[in-house]
């Protein structure tokens, strides 16, 4: 059997994607080999994956949330995954992507920590310090042609400032005071912009989270590779917290007038 | 040491006739020329103290550490050569980050120290190295709880309840045997320690001194910090008020 | 000569503990002249005696820039010091690449002192014949930091290295405790004070032979510079006006004890002033 999840799956539909290209664009190859290009293969594509992270910058500090899925392809695997990883005393590192690749990450962020902790000297790492030692990271890995196939975001709150920024399994690296990956990106990002540009200094802690709650609604009814499951992390003077999961309200009685797909015949 | 001069003591490589290795009894000797260090082990957790010689009255106070952090929730206290100490720690956190790779966990005390030990173990083969000039005392609270060992320059390891290397060691262990150290709380264990150190530490051989203590265990959260200030205040100077009645 | 049995090479142990040819490259430290080091709350500076072997040569250099935020003053070996203070600066500069920080001052002392330790354990090498006074200022402020050949490194409020060196230490602890509040024209007085104190009794300090690093906020008699104050090395007609400050040395009051004789087992420890593999 073929196992990977992607060359399962939909049935082709000629109506919009007539050569099942949609979403993922390089699948494995498993036809007849070319000898003569029998080169060293690197990863291709994620596996078991996260979606969107969000975060926004308000009054106080950062705030970031993210769900607890781990897609395999298009099925819902594991639902009980956090994807809000708390680095030394200041920061918050959020990520969408291959999980087991962030499982790798927070590794290396562990080693780093402790290397920081033994030096007992007081100097401690912050966002600042730790965005720029990611984004190193992910460019020599992209460099290798080997990439942590990641979308990171990375906030924190350290001497009075608040950072965030994203990096990615390219190296690519930019700040904003709104910041989404995955379908995020799409579909959360203008949502953010609206509510939180220009208001940076006056969003409270209730707002930016009721902010982040409504686009996290809004991205569960649009993402299939989503979950009404997710948490919240707060970074500010006050120090990081992450939250316990929590659900959201959400209606389906629409669903029945839809027609077109699922049980209904007509 | 009646073998000086007979040859059989150049080389760490090399056993006298009456099956000595004298290069390890002289490291020894760097060892007894240091400021005292010792390790409580208590119910529910682990203390570390060491008499800190003052060479320099221009030396910053509190800068120069010699106690050393191997991991979150291991502490490393050394007596001898300086610099060879910081050199046991390096290798300590080696092996920390190397098990930490492999799986995934933080390493344990024992293990720790069990390595180090075969490291200093090697040091003693051969004539192209000279043995660490260092007894060290690795204290620290893992899954099996609170544990401290000592790696000697001769690579032998062994776990105690209340340990002591350095210059005043024999009557620091004295004084320790006379503790319940099972019974102890870590707060206790502060006090006590610094009362030794204090007893120790020979006001008419020896220059000025500074007290500089960590612990780890339930009152650190299980992470190997200083210990507060105000706490080695209060140590220091009950450790004093202790000094004018024993005297 | 005196020779003693356990001196030969750095993997014995004296009976008593001891590593001499540890300490004899301690003695190689005090061939080189004279550097000092102090400290206040908002500067740290060093200042060094530099020789020259005569009239035709130009006079050597005691002081190296490590990164924007650290420099060094050395005493001993000149070759060594250029190595360890290149290994200084990769450290320094992998900071800044990895990390995008001002590489904390200690933990790149602690690095070459970490170096220096192999040099004193295994065979075949020697023990590096420098020492160094490192200035630095990171997020906690400025600091002073004595490395040494043996493997050992301290922070000081002040400290003085090399030839002579002891006498200069009388002087730094006869005075430290005013450090702290100095502004950087007072601080570099004291250092000019102590540095004198290690000259032969027919020398002088002049444009010539001193040089002054300095690391903190700008000075009255500096051109205006970036906030932070990275180091920056005075020389020649630069230091003119410092050494104008200097007070008249008080002959009777203020004797300087009696340079420490050399030790017997240091080769040429008495030899000329200007020795020229010497920094």
């Amino acid at each position: 059997m073929d196992h990977f999840p992607t060359n399962w799956g939909r049935p082709r539909n000629d109506a919009f994607d007539a050569y099942a290209t949609h979403p993922i664009h390089q699948r494995p190859y498993n036809g007849p080999k070319d000898t003569f290009a029998d080169g060293v293969q690197r990863t291709q594509q994620p596996i078991v994956t996260g979606t969107s992270v969000l975060a926004i910058k308000y009054k106080d500090g950062v705030m970031m949330a993210a769900d607890n899925l781990a897609s395999y392809g298009s099925l819902a695997r594991f639902k009980d995954v956090q994807r809000l990883h708390q680095v030394g005393n200041y920061t918050v590192i959020g990520a969408g992507g291959d999980m087991s690749d962030f499982q790798y990450i927070q590794y290396i962020l562990e080693e780093l920590s402790v290397e920081e902790i033994s030096a007992q000297d007081g100097h401690e790492l912050g966002p600042v310090e730790i965005h720029e030692y990611m984004s190193q990271v992910m460019y020599a890995r992209r460099s290798k042609m080997n990439p942590l196939w990641n979308s990171l975001l990375i906030a924190g709150f350290k001497d009075g400032k608040r950072f965030l920024s994203f990096v990615d399994l390219l190296g690519t690296t930019y700040t904003a005071s709104t910041l989404a990956t995955g379908y995020g990106a799409y579909i959360a990002q203008p949502l953010l912009r609206k509510a939180v540009e220009g208001r940076e200094d006056i969003i409270t802690e209730e707002e930016a989270r009721k902010i982040l709650e409504d686009s996290m609604r809004v991205l569960f009814y649009r993402d299939a590779r989503s979950l009404n499951k997710f948490q919240i992390a707060t970074i500010s003077s006050a120090g990081v917290s992450i939250s316990d999961s929590m659900q959201l309200d959400t209606t389906w009685s629409f669903a029945e007038d839809i027609r077109g797909y699922g049980a209904q015949t007509q | 040491m009646t073998s000086i001069g007979t040859g059989y003591d150049l080389s760490a490589s090399t056993y006298s006739p009456d099956g000595r290795i004298f290069q390890v009894e002289y490291a020894n000797k760097a060892v007894e020329n240091s400021g005292t260090a010792i390790g409580l082990r208590v119910k529910d957790g682990v203390v570390l103290a060491v008499e800190k010689l003052v060479h320099s009255k221009l030396l910053v106070p509190g800068a120069n550490r010699r106690i050393q952090t191997i991991d979150r929730h291991i502490g490393m206290a050394s007596a001898g050569l300086l610099a060879d100490g910081r050199k046991i720690s390096q290798l300590a956190r080696e092996e920390g980050s190397k098990i930490r790779k492999m799986w995934r966990e933080p390493l344990t005390v024992k293990a720790l120290s069990d390595r180090i030990s075969l490291g200093a173990q090697a040091y003693t083969l051969y004539s192209s190295v000279r043995p660490f000039g260092v007894s060290t005392i690795f204290g620290g609270v893992d899954k099996s709880g609170p544990s401290l060992y000592i790696v000697e320059p001769s690579g032998v390891c062994l776990g105690y309840h209340g340990a002591a290397v350095g210059k005043g060691r024999q009557l620091a262990k004295t004084e320790l045997e006379k503790l319940k150290l099972s019974e102890l709380s870590m707060r206790e264990a502060v006090m006590e320690a610094a009362r030794i150190i204090y007893l120790v530490h020979d006001d008419n051989k020896e220059k000025e001194f500074e007290l500089e203590m960590t612990w780890v265990g339930d009152e650190s959260n299980d992470l190997h910090l200083p210990v507060p200030d105000d706490l080695l205040e209060e140590a220091k100077s009950r450790a004093k008020a202790a000094l004018e009645t024993f005297e | 000569m005196f020779r003693n049995t356990y001196d030969s090479d750095n993997t014995v142990f004296s009976p008593q503990g001891r590593l001499h040819q540890v300490e004899y490259a301690l003695e190689a430290v005090k061939q080189g002249s004279a550097a000092v080091g102090l400290r206040s709350k908002t500067h740290a500076i060093l200042l060094a005696l530099k020789r020259s072997t005569g009239e035709l040569a130009s006079y050597q250099q005691k002081m190296f820039r490590i990164d924007d935020h650290v420099g060094i003053a050395i005493a001993g070996l000149t070759s060594d010091a250029r190595v360890l203070s290149n290994f200084m600066r990769q450290q320094a500069m992998g900071e800044r690449m990895m990390f995008n920080r001002p590489m904390p001052v200690n933990r790149l002392v602690t690095s070459i002192a970490d170096k220096a330790q192999v040099n004193t354990q295994e065979y075949g090498r020697r023990p590096y014949g420098v020492g160094f006074l490192v200035i630095g200022q990171d997020q906690s402020g400025p600091h002073l930091f004595e490395f040494s050949p043996s493997g050992n490194s301290y922070e000081y409020y002040a400290m003085s290295i090399g030839a002579r060196s002891q006498s200069a230490k009388t002087y730094l602890e006869r005075h430290y405790e005013s450090f702290a509040d100095c502004n950087l024209e007072d601080l570099i007085r004291h250092g000019l004070h102590a540095l004198r104190e290690t000259l032969q009794q027919d020398k002088e300090l002049n444009v010539n032979n001193t040089s002054i690093g300095i690391i903190g906020p700008m000075g009255q008699h500096e051109k205006p510079i970036s906030p932070p104050g990275s180091f920056r090395i005075l020389e020649n007609e630069k230091v003119e006006v410092y050494l104008q400050s200097m007070e008249k040395k008080e002959e009777a009051a203020d004797p300087a004890p009696a340079p420490v004789p050399a030790p017997a087992a240091a080769p040429g420890a008495a030899a000329d002033d200007d020795v020229q593999m010497s920094g």
